[in-house]
């Protein structure tokens, strides 16, 4: 009896289970950039700036890859469309695919640019995010890097990678070279050091320039804080290369010849307190670059015969060769979200050509291939691009690439030759 | 036993023979084995060729050779990019006094450069020149080419190859369904790599008889209104979708289907 009433209970619990809904799983959508229009900005009396600020906007946003930027040259709407909802007529920027739309106002007051940005989402004819941002004159890109930040944390909500860092590079003039520092655009740039041959600097989160420099002769290491004068911090005696700031700016690495071999060394940011970190006598290790910890160093050793990528402690303990594929690997940077390590390779058709590194899987991926020359990796703070030198257009260049290489783009520079670049968090 | 005499050895003396015997059987069996082979051919089926079905092509390529593991890897190429979406604009209204010629909403416009601008046709307010034109003719492709049977929605791997049970019927039309959205469904590369690890949204969509999207709404939003705004977006744009069977209609109309979607 207890068995049939049991049976009669499981029966009925079943009924409405039978006559429970399916729910169809849908997944596996294909990841595809957001058509994005940015309306040219309304300007009053602020022309020139709201052109520059304009350019740079829409430069900021490319680059980034994750929006497909539609040509203003098609835009359907009127040219003197208001910023309000009410005033937008959204049918004729879904019209012409987009999805998210900018709109900018761009006023002057004195010496003050004061840029208004409301990002609307095209399909709901809704405002998502409103952006007030200000600031000197003559400083429109820069307000243009801080609305790309905006907009770019708004839809990833993670941070941007333009306004919160700088760039330091060398640009080549005949048989000289010079170190300048410049926003990440390559805009403002000012001249840090040109005595001669100046090369392979490094920005400290400080703003501190460390460069190498052979204004006295033998290839030595320099500094120049932000707003201060040019300082020798090692041995002239020696010579001493590739310097690279700690992520909080307290610590200097940098590779320094010794005996018949070449040793890394790590000191305090005056260059005091140096520390030898590697010692294998006959060969050379250079090239270090800091983990984002300030853990690690990954290098450049040829220990094994030729460059390989090495990491170790920050104390020179626990080396471990990390690439193993390529016959000559160099110029390490470690992305500051950690996982990764960008490295130049010469391949076997003798191509230099830029690729990441896993860290954790040691999975190599090519980022350039088949376009000239590309070397010295360096990311943006936020680890989402790479910046590298790349001879795709003649003479070597900036060039900034997401890291699946699909947007590559030039920076907007002067003509010239440059190298080295490094892209550091600047406080 | 009686002695043969001369005259039985003398050739002239007829004598008994059974070659008619061996004839005759001869015959018969050439007989039987001719009907045999006749019988045979006729019991045998002629290979059937359609001549409809697509042939299948092969051609033989030399194997690569594996790439040496201590090289660098190296890009695949790029495929193709995909065709351009293109909107069709909607109609413009047109005011009833005004006499227009309504073309066919399935005729494809198709410019013809020897026809003759006289008559001119009288100017229609919102009539579509250039780039609009353009976008109509590439719609109405579009729409002749939404309408032509998706080979690949025939059926499914694991199937009911006969299918005619109402079950499986409604199992293969949600199959379909599901398929129909996927290839639509798109989300945006803003999505921070963690959101694709967890974002689900719920919606739940009604069907019409004829395959009409009668309505969709958020069950349960996840928490990025980009995610949600998307999955409802990509059930739009399937929309109509392959008429329902016929008993699923009434549960399709009324109650409709949950769908959970996750990047």
């Amino acid at each position: 009896m207890k068995r049939s009433l049991l049976l009669l209970a499981v029966l009925l619990l079943s009924v409405p289970a039978l006559a429970q809904e399916q729910v169809l799983q849908i997944s596996g959508a294909n990841f595809r950039p957001v058509p994005m229009a940015v309306a040219p900005p309304s300007s009053a009396g602020a022309e020139a700036a709201a052109k520059s600020f304009d350019e740079a906007l829409r430069f900021d946003l490319a680059v980034l890859g994750i929006f497909q930027m539609l040509d203003p040259k098609g835009f359907l709407a009127d040219a003197n469309e208001g910023l309000d909802a009410s005033a937008i007529r959204f049918s004729r920027w879904s019209d012409v695919g987009a999805e998210s739309l900018v709109k900018t106002v761009v006023s002057q007051q004195g010496e003050t640019l004061k840029v208004e940005a409301r990002v609307y989402d095209v399909g709901s004819a809704k405002q998502v995010q409103r952006f007030v941002e200000e600031g000197h004159v003559n400083t429109p890109r820069r307000l243009a890097h801080r609305v790309a930040d905006a907009i770019y944390t708004h839809y990833t909500r993670e941070p941007g990678p333009f306004s919160t860092g700088r760039i330091t590079y060398t640009r080549q003039n005949g048989r000289n070279r010079s170190v300048w520092v410049a926003d990440w655009d390559g805009s403002h740039a000012q001249v840090a050091a040109s005595s001669g041959l100046d090369i392979l600097p490094d920005l400290s989160i400080d703003g501190t320039v460390a460069f190498t420099s052979y204004r006295s002769g033998n290839p030595s290491l320099w500094i120049l804080p932000k707003g201060g004068k040019a300082q020798r911090i090692s041995n002239g005696s020696r010579t001493t290369t590739g310097a690279a700031w700690s992520p909080d700016g307290k610590r200097i690495a940098y590779a320094q010849a010794k005996g018949e071999g070449t040793q890394i060394f790590v000191a305090n940011a005056d260059g005091s307190g140096a520390q030898q970190i590697t010692d294998t006598a006959a060969f050379i290790n250079t090239s270090p670059a800091w983990s984002p910890d300030g853990k690690r160093i990954a290098f450049v050793s040829n220990r094994f015969g030729n460059p390989q990528i090495f990491v170790m402690n920050a104390d020179g303990s626990g080396v471990q060769r990390l690439t193993y594929q390529g016959k000559y690997n160099q110029t390490p940077a470690w992305s500051p979200r950690g996982d990764t390590i960008a490295f130049t390779a010469r391949d076997e058709r003798n191509a230099f050509d830029v690729f990441l590194i896993d860290v954790g899987t040691r999975k190599v991926t090519r980022l350039t291939q088949g376009q000239g020359n590309n070397e010295e990796p360096t990311f943006s703070p936020n680890g989402r691009l790479v910046m590298f030198t790349s001879t795709r257009s003649g003479s070597s260049q900036l060039w900034v690439s997401t890291l699946d290489g699909n947007t590559q783009h030039r920076l907007p520079m002067k003509a010239g030759v440059y190298l080295a670049p490094a892209w550091s968090r600047v406080r | 036993m009686t002695a043969l005499s001369p005259i039985d050895y003398s050739l002239l003396q007829p004598r008994k023979s059974r070659i008619s015997a061996f004839v005759v059987i001869s015959v018969v069996l050439h007989v039987v084995v001719a009907g045999a082979g006749l019988w045979l051919s006729k019991q045998e089926r002629t290979p059937r060729i359609d001549l409809d079905a697509k042939p299948i092509k092969a051609s033989l390529v030399r194997l690569g050779k594996e790439r040496d593991e201590t090289f660098l890897p190296r890009k695949e190429p790029k495929p193709p990019p995909p065709p351009k979406e293109v909107k069709a604009p909607e109609p413009t209204p047109v005011a009833a006094t005004e006499p227009v010629p309504v073309p066919k909403p399935a005729a494809i416009p198709i410019p013809t450069p020897e026809a003759k601008p006289e008559p001119a046709p009288q100017p229609v307010k919102g009539e579509k020149t250039g780039e609009a034109r353009r976008n109509d003719l590439f719609a109405a492709f579009d729409r002749t080419a939404e309408a032509a049977p998706d080979e690949e929605l025939e059926g499914a791997a694991d199937g009911d190859p006969l299918g005619d049970s109402a079950v499986q019927e409604g199992e293969r039309y949600y199959g379909m369904l599901t398929a129909q959205i996927k290839r639509n469904y798109s989300l945006p590369d803003t999505l921070s790599e963690q959101e694709r690890l967890y974002l689900k949204a719920l919606i739940r969509i009604k069907i019409g008889r004829a395959g009409q999207l009668l309505d969709a709404t958020l069950v349960k939003a996840s928490e990025n209104p980009q995610f949600d705004n998307a999955v409802l977006a990509a059930v739009k744009r399937t929309a109509p979708f392959s008429p329902p069977p016929e008993h699923l209609v009434a549960q399709l109309e009324d109650r409709g289907v949950p769908m959970e979607f996750g990047p």
